[in-house]
């Protein structure tokens, strides 16, 4: 395999596995973390890549890669890292601070960011990075159905949450 | 159709994932249902206002990083790169030394024991898989990232013999991959990592406490099929998986 393949491959999708990253781990450094390592696994699976989306294939390193080091770090700590996170994501939307959100952009992120991790990561897939139900489905390694339910409650939560405007839903 | 089925199939009306007839009946029921069409419009602004958040692009220094060229990429300090080079030296460095103090019949022998025991094991255990699942398409990818290698993974249903789902297993204290085929009640265990040492094995079949084992090497990649079943049989869906 010719190193210049390789770059031409992964390098156009760096930027969506990195949103995935970032969105998986709530947290910058976290997200570099992760996508550093999935690089390197990425190089050493190259070979690998046969007929398959390389965005999908990427992105699937990359939450594979995010799993195995929340579970490593589950069970130093005995802690889920991803409840965590989610708890901290909860504490940023308390009352006071949402009508200090005056920024949409602020608004929806914290909304979306407060979401349990699988439905926050079908979401991200599906809007952020325009994946459709079968690339998602082969991205989590789950069936279409459960793309599909996932996808409807965090939309479903989304609503509760955002409570949009007449102004939002018209336009 | 009554609402409750409709909004079952809203999401993926928005999101044009249904077929032509199924969105025809949808746009149906949404021309006498306010309700319903309330709900889609709600989605659909949903959709607006989470897409107009911009995403979060890659650092420019990771990016620089990834699109030097390899050799240099190794070299670079502070990169993790650098550790994984290291590690990885260590273990080919320990793995050759393993294979030069063993005669390679004893070291086969030592395999035919580990993988005969981590197919009883998994068993007993109850543990065949960690991803169950007929499609290849689904076991292949679980692997990434979980192993430093890329097992084959092919379905033989046409052959008769379904592929079950994998794990990841250890033999020999090596992290491996291992696929689950059935025929009929007996279930297969086929595990397969990177050939140690360089010994290449165009194909052996032995057995070992009741069960038979295949061992081939292929393309770099050294599989062990173990089952209860018919050694003649066995050999079949070796040559089988082989010729894919």
């Amino acid at each position: 395999m010719a190193p210049r393949v390789f770059e031409e491959t992964v390098l156009p999708h760096l930027d969506a596995a990195f949103n995935y990253a970032r969105w998986l781990a709530k947290n910058e450094a976290e997200a570099e973390d992760v996508l550093q390592d999935a690089c390197v696994r990425a190089v050493r699976f190259f070979q690998s890549l046969r007929g398959e989306d390389p965005r999908a294939w990427l992105l699937t390193i990359v939450r594979n890669t995010w799993y195995s080091r929340v579970s490593r770090r589950a069970a130093s700590t005995e802690t889920a890292l991803d409840e965590r996170n989610d708890e901290r994501a909860d504490d940023c939307l308390d009352p006071e601070e949402q009508l200090l959100q005056q920024h949409t952009i602020d608004r929806v992120r914290a909304a979306i960011a407060q979401l349990p991790v699988d439905y926050r990561e079908v979401l991200v897939l599906r809007e952020l990075e325009g994946l459709s139900y079968k690339e998602i489905a082969g991205v989590i390694g789950a069936p279409i159905g459960t793309v599909m339910s996932r996808l409807a409650r965090a939309r479903e939560r989304l609503l509760g949450v955002l409570k949009l405007s007449p102004r939002e839903t018209l336009r | 159709m009554n609402c409750e089925q409709i909004e079952r199939s809203l999401d993926a009306y928005v999101d044009r994932e249904i077929d032509v007839d199924a969105a025809g009946a949808v746009r149906e029921h949404l021309a006498t249902c306010p309700s319903c069409r309330r709900r889609v419009a709600e989605l659909e602004a949903l959709g607006r206002l989470v897409r107009s958040v911009p995403p979060y692009p890659a650092p420019a220094r990771l990016r620089a990083q990834l699109a030097q060229p390899r050799a240099a990429r190794m070299k670079l300090p502070l990169s993790r790169m650098v550790t994984w080079a290291a590690a990885a030296t260590v273990v080919l460095a320990v793995g050759a030394g393993f294979v030069v103090r063993r005669s390679s019949t004893s070291a086969a022998d030592t395999m035919a024991e580990e993988v005969v025991s981590g197919h009883v094991r998994s068993l007993m255990a109850n543990h065949l898989f960690d991803v169950e699942s007929t499609d290849q398409h689904t076991v292949k990818p679980w692997f990434l990232g979980k192993l430093d290698f890329a097992p084959p993974v092919v379905d033989l249903a046409a052959n008769g013999y379904p592929l079950l789902g994998g794990r990841l297993d250890y033999v020999d204290g090596r992290a491996v991959a291992a696929l689950v085929y059935q025929r009929r009640k007996h279930t297969i265990n086929v595990f397969i990592e990177p050939v140690q040492g360089g010994r290449r094995v165009a194909f052996e079949a032995t057995s070992l406490r009741g069960f038979h084992l295949c061992h081939w090497t292929r393309d770099g990649m050294a599989f062990w099929a173990v089952s209860d079943l018919a050694a003649a049989e066995l050999s079949e869906f070796a040559r089988a998986l082989q010729g894919n």
